[in-house]
């Protein structure tokens, strides 16, 4: 652990966090660890990303940052302080923009929004007007900014969602998702506006969740690794890439679903994760030496299913996460997350 | 790019609390006004509202006015006494729907974890929904009384209006307390229908809205625990002629120190239930 003049330098001091939910009563009462003992520090101007596939505890533990959940275990510090015991200090200094297209006033215009949201952190008067027009003009909306966001598509409405969550001038900007359901136009302006505008222009400190691994491959300084609500290692993504033990991944597409717990007790074979979709598996296939156990995959798989293309590929961050986690970042995992003791 | 606009951090003040009020108060008025259906519904709700009681007036006592009712309560006007506990009763459970409801619709626009995760405290939000709630009743009920007036010989003189705008207002306060505290239950329980329409329930038994509560020994004993109660029979006192007379400060006492118990509970009430919703996680479901 850093010492206590060092933690207070940090942006975001997130310690040894636990978050229990608890659902049903009585004896089919069952208590889900969301977040298992996640530590995070961020540096300030840093851009963070936390990636982890579905149901791995990023939203939950971006929620406990945000003063939204309160943690069972653990301490977290905004800038030095406990965003718990001093959660006004915290809550000035945050952003938030969480996933989904519904979390705007629909019935109000992108300008209305933006003036309630306003008042909410105790901007008034002309520094409001002020600020809302630049953000307008900053995120290309101008043109339709008096008009009700019932019909705005959704990245115009992810536009306004971003300006809400920097209309205070936040510090520290927590993004949950921020292009989940875009299209590939709006989740580049997205990526750009993060990366470009707010880390290296306005020095902001960003705390980004995805599982998309290209945007986190594309935009952050580090990256912490969550699964099943554990922090798995926090690198920069080129050590990940470095440090992953061999350089070849098997990709192999086959119609069905064929045995993969065969393929995976093959010797030399250290990972084998798969997706199903529309009648065809994808797998991929970590090994030291993918040429050296080639033959034995191909040789089982065609006994069960018919081959419809194999290719060898450097190692993507997704493969980083799917050698150092052993799950895709395709997969849903809150189903399998742990039980509380 | 243009140059940065960064807005001055000056922390939340009383002023700034204000402000959250008057945009809230603004948001709400402004997303009622985006449903002319609605609006066009409550601008003709105040002369249909009255017609079913005028015409089961009729049916049961076959004119205006009713000896037996004359008894009870030392008026036989059964339509002015009805209507004025219509009136009242309508102005004060639009108002613990409304509040009740709203940080409800706050979790439905996807908008609570916003609120919640600002400076302000929720608490701040629902006086601005209580305002824009209450303007809307007074409206309604402005509209109910000019009918009573106009239709059922009730006569509104300014002595009359200023001490039953007092006790209303004394009852609108202690209704909010059971609003405030019903809206932290729909941040932890995600439903309110059933505990407002119970609860409408248990008022429209128990105190005097549609009839005298004196016609049963339960009833009237049960009813004296109930502000409505206290606030209807001196409101009635007030307008109708013939009432029988009620002491108005002794009135004003029990309706303050009612109001002070609704109030702190309904205060203490939210404040646990949103810190308990926070712990479990529920803040933004639905």
């Amino acid at each position: 652990m850093p010492a206590q003049a060092e933690t207070d330098t940090f942006a975001l001091d997130v310690d040894r966090v636990v978050k229990n939910f608890r659902r049903g009563r009585g004896l089919r009462r069952k208590i889900t660890k969301a977040v298992d003992g996640a530590s995070l520090q961020l540096r300030s101007g840093e851009l963070f990303g936390l990636l982890g596939p579905n149901g791995a505890g990023k939203t939950t533990l971006v929620r406990c940052i945000a003063t939204l959940l309160i943690p069972d275990q653990g301490t977290i510090r905004v800038f030095g302080h406990d965003a718990f015991k001093d959660s006004l200090f915290c809550r000035q200094r945050i952003g938030l923009l969480t996933s989904g297209e519904r979390t705007l006033y629909w019935k109000l215009s992108a300008r209305d929004n933006l003036r309630f949201f306003a008042a909410l952190y105790g901007l008034t008067g002309k520094a409001r007007d002020k600020r809302i027009d630049y953000l307008i003009e900053l995120l290309g909306l101008k043109e339709v900014e008096r008009e009700r966001l019932e019909r705005y598509s959704s990245g115009m409405k992810q536009k306004v969602s971003l300006a809400r969550a920097i209309l205070h001038d936040p510090d520290l900007i927590l993004l949950d998702e921020p292009s989940l359901g875009l299209d590939p136009q709006f989740a580049r302006f997205i990526r750009g506006f993060i990366k470009e505008e707010l880390n290296r222009r306005l020095g902001k400190t960003i705390l980004l969740t995805t599982h998309y691994m290209d945007e986190a491959d594309e935009l952050c300084g580090r990256i912490a690794f969550i699964n099943r609500g554990r922090i798995i290692d926090v690198k920069p993504p080129e050590q990940y890439k470095r440090d992953i033990p061999h350089t070849e991944v098997l990709h192999v597409r086959v119609q069905g679903q064929p045995d993969t717990s065969a393929i995976q007790a093959l010797a030399g074979v250290e990972r084998v994760a798969f997706e199903f979709e529309e009648g065809v598996t994808a797998l991929k296939i970590v090994a030291p030496r993918a040429e050296a156990v080639l033959a034995d995959i191909i040789e089982h798989l065609r006994s069960q299913s018919k081959i419809l293309g194999i290719d060898v590929k450097q190692p993507t961050l997704e493969d980083v996460f799917l050698y150092v986690t052993g799950t895709s970042l395709g997969e849903d995992t809150s189903e399998h997350k742990p039980e509380a003791e | 790019m243009s140059a940065t606009v960064a807005p001055a951090r000056s922390g939340m003040t009383s002023a700034s609390y204000a402000h959250v009020v008057w945009a809230e108060f603004t948001k709400t008025v402004n997303i009622w006004l985006s449903y002319p259906i609605m609006i066009a519904f409550w601008a003709v709700f105040p002369l249909l509202w009255v017609m079913p009681y005028v015409f089961q007036g009729k049916a049961l006592v076959g004119s205006m006015s009713s000896p037996s009712f004359q008894q009870l309560t030392g008026s036989g006007n059964y339509m002015a006494f009805v209507l004025i506990g219509a009136m009242i009763s309508t102005f004060i459970f639009s108002g613990l729907w409304g509040v009740g409801n709203s940080l409800r619709e706050e979790t439905y626009w996807g908008t609570m974890e916003y609120i919640i995760a600002s400076p302000t405290p929720p608490l701040v939000i629902l006086i601005g929904k209580t305002l824009a709630e209450w303007a809307w009743s007074s409206l309604m009920v402005a509209f109910q009384a000019a009918i009573i007036g106009i239709f059922f010989g009730v006569q509104f003189t300014v002595a009359k209006v200023l001490p039953v705008m007092l006790l209303l207002g004394l009852l609108m306060v202690g209704f909010y307390g059971f609003a405030i505290a019903f809206a932290g239950l729909t941040l932890l329980i995600k439903e309110v229908q059933g505990y407002v329409h119970t609860l409408e329930w248990v008022f429209f038994l128990f105190s005097p809205i549609r009839y005298p509560v004196q016609v049963n020994p339960i009833t009237q004993l049960v009813s004296t625990l109930i502000p409505l109660t206290w606030a209807l029979v001196a409101i009635r006192s007030i307008m109708l002629v013939n009432q029988k007379p009620v002491n108005l400060w002794r009135t004003v006492i029990v309706l303050c120190a009612m109001d002070i118990v609704l109030l702190v509970g309904g205060y203490f009430l939210f404040v646990w239930l949103e810190r308990k919703t926070r712990r479990d996680g529920t803040v933004g479901m639905h």
